[in-house]
């Protein structure tokens, strides 16, 4: 069999995406000899003209990581689509707009204001903002237009598979390799992860017990079998699709849903807003306003990876 | 004048790139290091409880 | 009583979005109430009307 042709790439990104598939250790052996790769900007020195001169279809695979929220990242989303047989959303940023996402909370005047003049570290008397146009005296510098929405990869161009998490764990990296490699990719469309939430793969135990009073993370430790949301804490496992084996509640931490909703959940928060319904118990409308207190921030928790993906997409604008 | 884009600027962590300028002598006249990303930290980490901030910052940078 | 729980937590988490509190409500009518239920029913659709229309619009790329 031909090697397959490779490229990766981030976005809106942190960088964690391309360490997981480096995470892989050893194993990154048989991904060179599986195929090699043609673009992936943190660890080689192809540049856009390179990908750009490529013809239309000649990569195999390209996983994409990171959200879209700029002109760049869209061009370059429409570019490697153009020239990838195979798209994936790699990443709960590309999945579903991931933590950058948590900027749909904001307008890009907002932050913009904030990251270049308010922020304590700044000095920027003159309020200078980066500008898409600039004359130097050499010439012209540009740079990309900022959206004011952060977008999944899916929101911009087609894309064949799914890879969630935050970043996507070795197995499912192998997952995704061993699928290539014996040319047994699942049905366009699939999320490569559990089919399960990740209450159901949760080892912890259950009593369908409720709670009285929602804890923050600081205020109890809580103990290592016990369900977390049944002790209190908020955690997003039952409205998380599973997959991920289960990191962050195997060291006591409760979930925060990077793996987005499940199959048959529309909306992730939603869902949550039910879960913790549910399970907290009330006598009267005082313990209701104590419940809604002690969920300090829904939408930032609920919607933690999934504000992009989400029914209401962003903070819906103050009209004028 | 000639205008050299090096466009990402690769193997590193983080989204930049460099425009170089070069006079008619293939001298370099001025060279510019553009970062084209802003995600908003500074923002939007406002408002979540400050408990959540070290699920929140690592993502600024997870190399 | 479940929904008596999941609206206010909804409208708390709807207002973190922008959305106005009085677009959703909740409210507990029996079936012999046809005149009560008729006059929250008209009373909503007012103040609706009155918030005017969501300007889903106004988000997008280019703000």
């Amino acid at each position: 069999m031909a090697k397959l042709k490779l490229a990766l790439y981030w976005a809106g990104a942190c960088g964690g995406c391309d360490v997981a598939v480096l995470d892989v250790n050893e194993k990154i052996l048989d991904v060179a000899n599986l195929a090699d790769i043609v673009f992936w900007p943190i660890a080689l020195d192809f540049k856009y003209h390179h990908v750009e001169a490529m013809p239309d279809k000649s990569i195999d695979v390209c996983l994409f990581n990171g959200c879209v929220r700029s002109s760049e990242q869209e061009h370059i989303a429409k570019l490697l689509r153009n020239k990838s047989q195979v798209l994936v959303a790699f990443g709960s940023c590309a999945c579903f707009g991931g933590i950058p996402a948590l900027a749909n909370f904001a307008t890009r005047a907002e932050i913009m204001e904030r990251a270049y003049i308010e922020a304590p570290s700044n000095e920027n008397p003159n309020k200078t903002l980066p500008q898409i146009k600039f004359k130097v005296d050499e010439g012209e510098l540009t740079l990309p237009e900022l959206y004011d929405d952060v977008l999944t990869l899916a929101q911009v161009v087609p894309v064949e598979y799914f890879v969630p998490g935050c970043p996507p764990t070795v197995d499912l990296i192998l997952k995704v390799v061993n699928a290539l490699a014996t040319n047994s990719l699942p049905p366009v469309g699939a999320v490569i992860a559990s089919e399960k939430t990740l209450c159901d793969e949760c080892d912890r135990k259950k009593e369908n017990k409720k709670i009285t009073k929602i804890y923050r993370t600081h205020e109890i430790i809580p103990d290592p079998e016990k369900c977390l949301l049944e002790q209190g804490l908020l955690c997003m496992g039952s409205a998380t699709r599973g997959g991920c084996g289960s990191l962050c509640v195997k060291v006591n931490i409760p979930c925060r849903g990077c793996f987005g909703p499940p199959a048959g959940v529309a909306d992730q928060g939603a869902k949550l807003v039910s879960a913790v319904a549910s399970i907290y118990e009330t006598k009267g409308t005082e313990d209701i306003e104590k419940m809604v207190n002690e969920v300090v921030d829904p939408a930032g928790t609920f919607y933690r990876f999934g504000m992009s993906s989400s029914m209401l997409k962003r903070k819906h604008l103050q009209r004028k | 004048m000639k205008k050299i884009s090096i466009d990402p600027i690769t193997r590193l962590e983080g989204h930049g790139k460099i425009e170089i300028f070069l006079n008619d002598e293939g001298d370099v006249v001025n060279t510019y290091f553009q970062i084209p990303e802003l995600r908003g930290f500074e923002k939007f980490c406002e408002g979540r409880p400050v408990e959540e901030m070290p699920r929140i910052v690592p993502r600024i940078c997870g190399v | 009583m479940k929904a008596a729980r999941r609206i206010p937590l909804l409208k708390k988490m709807l207002s973190q979005f922008g959305i106005e509190d009085k677009r959703l409500m909740l409210d507990w009518v029996s079936a012999s109430e046809g005149d009560r239920f008729a006059s929250i029913v008209n009373e909503v659709t007012e103040q609706v009307r009155a918030l005017g229309p969501l300007n889903w619009n106004q988000g997008g790329k280019h703000g």
